[in-house]
C-alpha cells in the first residue's frame, strides 16, 4: 500500500554500524572540501571514493543510477552555459562557428558538478545506510532541540505521504471517469490539477498531526526526551568523526597554501 | 444489471490472498448489503465491480461482458463507487465542482448536468451548501458530498463502502431515503456496512463474507436465522433479532411490529 | 463525597470563522473512576468539547472561549497541551491523523509519547510490550504504521494514547474503523481500565453500547447541556427523540409489552434483562 518512510534497508554493512550522528559529518566534510578546493581533482577523487564506498555498502546499483541520472544532464547543461557563454573563457577548445567552447568555462562547470555530486553522493549513502529514527534519536540525545529533530523526520516523510495520497485520489478519479492511462501528455494533464489539493490537504493533515504530537506530550518543558531506538556512540565513531574533521582542515590548509601560491 | 463472479480470486502484490474463489450473482434492482468482519474481503470484492482491482484469477462479468474489456474510467458510466474515506475522493474547491466533475468527464450534456444537480443536491440535503469548500463540511456531510458526486454520474449500479460510519440518527435516515430513491429509479445499490440495524431496515438481499469467501447469500431473514454460521463470521444480528432468538422465537424478526406479532403467535400456542 | 476530576463550568466557544457558538453553555462534573458518556446529534458540539478537555481548544482551534475547564485541579488555561497529556489522554476520530509520522514501526509509534515524557528506555520497552499485547497488536510491532489497515491503525492510536497512563481517557468515536467485534474488544479493554480506577469520558453513536457502559450520560444539543442522568433515566425519557437520539431497541420492546399489559416494570436498556422480561411475559 504505502511506501516506506525512508530508504533504509538493513544490509549489515560496516557503514550501518557507525553512529548516525557521525554520518552527518561526511556530508559537510567532503562537500565543503570539494567546494573550496581550487581545482576539480579533489572533487573527482572523492566521487571515485564514494563509488567504492557505495560498492562496499551494497548500494552500487542505486548509487550509480542516481549519480548518472543527475550527473549527466546537469553536466551537459552547465557545460553548455559556461563552456559557450562563460565570461572567463580564453582558451578555445573547439570552434563551432557561431559559438566557441572555452576551456575555463568547461572546468568551471565540472567544478560545480563535482561538488554537487559529492554532496548528493554522501547524502545518498548516509540516507540509505541510516535508519532515520535512529538518526533523530541520536541527534536529540547529543543535544539537538527535539523540534529540529521532528522537522528532519517530518520533512523526510512528507514525500512518501504525498505520493500515497496522490495514488489514492487518482484511484478515486478513475472511478469517476478519468482515464489515467494513455500518453505522457495526457497523464500529465490529469496529474497536475491534483497537486494543489494534495499539498493543501497534506498541510491540514500536518495541523492535525501537530495536535496529536502535543496531546502525546511533545514539547513538554523540563523533561529530557528519551528514545525507544537505541542510541550509541563508540570509540570508533569518535575516531571517524575526528578523521573527517581532520580531512576538512587539511584540505583547508592546502587550499590556502595553493591560493597563496606557496605550493 | 447483472454482476456475475466466477471463482473470483484476488492476491495483492504483498502476497495477501484477499479473495479465495468467490462465485456470486447479483441481479435486478433489489438493494444488496455485504457484511462481515474487517479483512473478510468486502472492499476487495466490490472494487472488482468497476475494475479498480482486476481479478488475479477467475472472472467478473458485468451484463455478460468481461471486466477486463474496459478501463475503470469507461466502466464508471455504468458502475459508481463511493469510497469509504471521503478525503480519498474529494479534491475540488466547492461541492458544486465536485458534483460536476464526474459528469463532465463522461461527457454528460450541460442540460442533464443541471437537472442532476437539482435532484442530487436535494436528495443529499446539500442544496444550501453547494458553494462551500468541502473543508467546511463535517465528516458526515463530506460523506454525502462523495455519495452525491457519484449519483450525479447517473450510473446503473452504485456501490457504497461503509456509508453508515459515524452517522447519527438523522444521517441514517438520509441514507435510507437515498437507497430507497435509487431503487425506485431502477438502480442497483450495493452497500458494505457494519451497522446491522441499518442493514435489516433497508436490505432484503444480504451477503455475508468471511475470510475471502461468501459464507451466506440470500434473503435477510434467512441469513440472520443462521446463528451458528453468523457466529463463525463474527456477525451479530441487530438487538431486536437477538432478543427474539434468545427468547426462543422461531421466526426471525427485525422490527418491533414483527417482534410483537411473533410474540402473540407464541402466546396463543 | 466523590472526588471530582473534571469540572466544566458554563463553557462557551465560538470558532474564529464560525457564525454560531459550537459550545453554548456546557456545565458538568465527572467523578474519579466514573464512566461518563456524551451523546447528541452530529454537530451538537461533542468533538469540540472533547478538544476543550485536553486543551486543543483554544490552543489549536482558536476562537472565543468563555467559562472554565478544570482537569484534576488544573485550569486548562494555565497549562500547555503537553503538560495536560500527563493527566488526560484523547483518542480521536481519524486514527490516521493520530500517527506521529516519526516512527518507522508500530513499536516506536507506541513509544513516541513515552519519549516525550522522558520515560527511561527499559521501562518503555516493558510498557510497549504490555500495551501491544493488550491491544492485540503484538504481531504487527515491526510493521510500518503507514501500511496498516484502518482497524489496526485505530488500535495503535488507542494504544499510543493510553500507554502514557493518563488518569482520564477521552474517547471521541474512536472505533469507527473497526468492525463490531473489534469495537467490542476495545470497549472490553476500556471497561477493564475503568475498573482499575481510570476515568473514562466517551462519545459514541452506538446507544446499545452507551447504555451498557455508562455510569452517567450527558445529552448535548446545539452546544448546550440538555440533561445529565443515569442511562435508565435518559433512555426511558420519551423526549430524547427531540435531540435526534434513539433509545436502544430494548426500550421499545419493554414499551410494547407494557402497552399490552404483559409487563409492568422499568424499561430495560440492555440485552439480558430484556430477554428475561420477554420470557416472563411469554409464560404469564
Amino acid at each position: 500500500m504505502a511506501k516506506a518512510y525512508n530508504s533504509y534497508v538493513k544490509r549489515d554493512t560496516f557503514k550501518e554500524n557507525i553512529s548516525p550522528n557521525v554520518k552527518i559529518w561526511p556530508i559537510f566534510s567532503y562537500g565543503l572540501s570539494a567546494i573550496i578546493f581550487p581545482n576539480i581533482y579533489l572533487g573527482l577523487g572523492l566521487i571515485v571514493f564514494l563509488f567504492i564506498l557505495a560498492f562496499f555498502s551494497k548500494l552500487f546499483k542505486g548509487f550509480t543510477k542516481i549519480m548518472l541520472g543527475f550527473g549527466i544532464p546537469i553536466t551537459l547543461m552547465l557545460i553548455f552555459i559556461h563552456g559557450f557563454y562563460g565570461s572567463k573563457n580564453e582558451t578555445i577548445l573547439y570552434d563551432f562557428g557561431p559559438v566557441q567552447l572555452g576551456l575555463e568555462g568547461v572546468l568551471h562547470a565540472l567544478k560545480i558538478v563535482s561538488s554537487l555530486l559529492v554532496f548528493l553522493g554522501t547524502f545518498y549513502i548516509m540516507n540509505h545506510t541510516t535508519y532515520t529514527g535512529k538518526l533523530v534519536a541520536s541527534l536529540t540525545a547529543s543535544g539537538v532541540n527535539p523540534k529540529v529533530g521532528y522537522l528532519v523526520l517530518a520533512s523526510l516523510n512528507v514525500v512518501p505521504q504525498m505520493q500515497r495520497k496522490l495514488s489514492v485520489i487518482q484511484e478515486a478519479q478513475t472511478a469517476r471517469g478519468v482515464e489515467t492511462k494513455g500518453s505522457l501528455w495526457h497523464r500529465f494533464k490529469v496529474f497536475v490539477p491534483l497537486l494543489g489539493p494534495v499539498v493543501l490537504s497534506s498541510l491540514t493533515d500536518a495541523q492535525e498531526r501537530g495536535m496529536t504530537l502535543e496531546t502525546r506530550g511533545f514539547g513538554i518543558k523540563n523533561v529530557k526526551q528519551t528514545h525507544y531506538v537505541e542510541v550509541f556512540y563508540t570509540k570508533t565513531d569518535k575516531i571517524i568523526k575526528y578523521m573527517l574533521i581532520g580531512f576538512f582542515i587539511v584540505t583547508l590548509i592546502i587550499t590556502i597554501l595553493m591560493r597563496l601560491s606557496v605550493i | 444489471m447483472r454482476i456475475e463472479l466466477i471463482s473470483l480470486g484476488h492476491v495483492y502484490p504483498t502476497g495477501d490472498e484477499a479473495l479465495k474463489g468467490v462465485d456470486l450473482v447479483i441481479e435486478g434492482t433489489e438493494p444488496v448489503a455485504i457484511i462481515g468482519q474487517n479483512g473478510a474481503g468486502k472492499t476487495t470484492l466490490v472494487k472488482h465491480f468497476n475494475g479498480i482491482l482486476r481479478p488475479t484469477s477467475g472472472q467478473v462479468l458485468i451484463n455478460g461482458e468481461d471486466i477486463n474489456n474496459r478501463s475503470t474510467a469507461q466502466w464508471s458510466r455504468d458502475v459508481g463507487y463511493v469510497f469509504q474515506n471521503p478525503d480519498d475522493q474529494i479534491f475540488l474547491e466547492t461541492i458544486r465542482k465536485e458534483f460536476e466533475f464526474g459528469p463532465k468527464q463522461i461527457g454528460m450534456p450541460e442540460e442533464k448536468i443541471k437537472e442532476q444537480m437539482d435532484f442530487v443536491s436535494e436528495l443529499c440535503l446539500l442544496k444550501d451548501k453547494l458553494d462551500l469548500h468541502p473543508f467546511d463540511l463535517t465528516l458526515t456531510e463530506k460523506k454525502f458530498c462523495t455519495i452525491g458526486s457519484i449519483i450525479m454520474m447517473d450510473p446503473k449500479v452504485i456501490i457504497f463502502d461503509e456509508p453508515t460510519c459515524g452517522q447519527d440518527v438523522e444521517g441514517n435516515k438520509r441514507l435510507k431515503n437515498i437507497v430507497k430513491t435509487l431503487q425506485d429509479m431502477g438502480k442497483l445499490c450495493i452497500t458494505i456496512s457494519h451497522d446491522m440495524k441499518f442493514v435489516v431496515e433497508n436490505f432484503r438481499h444480504v451477503i455475508v463474507m468471511c475470510k475471502g469467501k461468501v459464507l451466506l447469500d440470500g434473503d435477510s431473514k434467512e441469513v440472520f436465522s443462521q446463528v451458528d454460521k453468523l457466529k463463525q463470521s463474527f456477525v451479530s444480528p441487530p438487538p431486536i433479532t437477538r432478543v427474539a432468538q434468545k427468547a426462543g422465537f422461531k421466526e426471525t424478526v427485525f422490527n418491533i411490529d414483527e417482534f410483537m406479532r411473533e410474540f402473540d403467535n407464541r402466546k396463543e400456542k | 463525597m466523590r472526588e471530582v476530576v473534571v469540572k466544566v463550568e458554563d463553557l462557551k466557544f465560538r470558532y474564529r470563522e464560525g457564525k454560531k457558538r459550537a459550545l453554548d453553555g456546557v456545565s458538568f462534573e465527572v467523578f474519579k473512576g466514573e464512566f461518563f458518556c456524551i451523546i447528541g446529534a452530529n454537530g451538537s458540539g461533542k468533538s469540540t468539547l472533547c478538544n476543550a478537555l485536553v486543551g486543543l481548544v483554544p490552543y489549536y482551534f482558536t476562537g472565543n472561549k468563555k467559562g472554565s475547564v478544570v482537569i484534576d485541579g488544573v485550569d486548562t488555561d494555565n497549562s500547555s497541551i503537553a503538560e495536560l497529556s500527563q493527566k488526560i489522554g484523547l483518542v480521536f476520530q481519524n486514527p490516521f491523523n493520530q500517527l506521529s509520522y516519526t516512527a518507522s514501526n508500530v513499536a516506536e509509534e507506541l513509544a513516541y509519547g513515552l519519549g516525550n515524557h522522558g520515560v527511561p528506555r527499559d521501562e518503555m520497552i516493558k510498557r510497549v510490550e504490555y500495551v501491544a499485547k493488550l491491544m492485540r497488536i503484538d504481531h504487527i510491532l515491526h510493521k510500518n504504521p503507514l501500511e496498516l489497515s484502518g482497524g489496526q491503525v485505530q488500535r495503535v492510536a488507542f494504544g499510543s494514547t493510553f500507554i502514557l497512563e493518563p488518569n482520564i481517557l477521552v474517547l471521541d468515536e474512536c472505533t469507527t474503523q473497526l468492525d463490531p467485534l473489534g469495537s467490542e474488544e476495545i470497549f472490553d479493554i476500556v471497561k477493564e481500565l475503568n475498573k482499575t480506577g481510570i476515568t473514562v469520558i466517551m462519545v459514541d453513536h452506538d446507544m446499545e453500547r452507551v447504555a451498557r457502559c455508562a455510569d452517567r450520560i450527558m445529552v448535548l444539543d446545539k452546544g448546550k447541556t440538555v440533561c445529565i442522568d443515569t442511562p435508565d433515566a435518559i433512555f426511558s425519557n420519551p423526549d430524547i427523540v427531540n435531540y435526534n437520539i434513539e433509545a436502544p431497541d430494548y426500550v421499545s420492546i419493554c414499551k410494547a409489552l407494557k402497552e399490552r399489559g404483559y409487563y409492568s416494570g422499568d424499561y430495560k436498556i440492555t440485552e439480558e434483562p430484556t430477554v428475561e422480561v420477554v420470557k416472563e411475559a411469554l409464560v404469564k
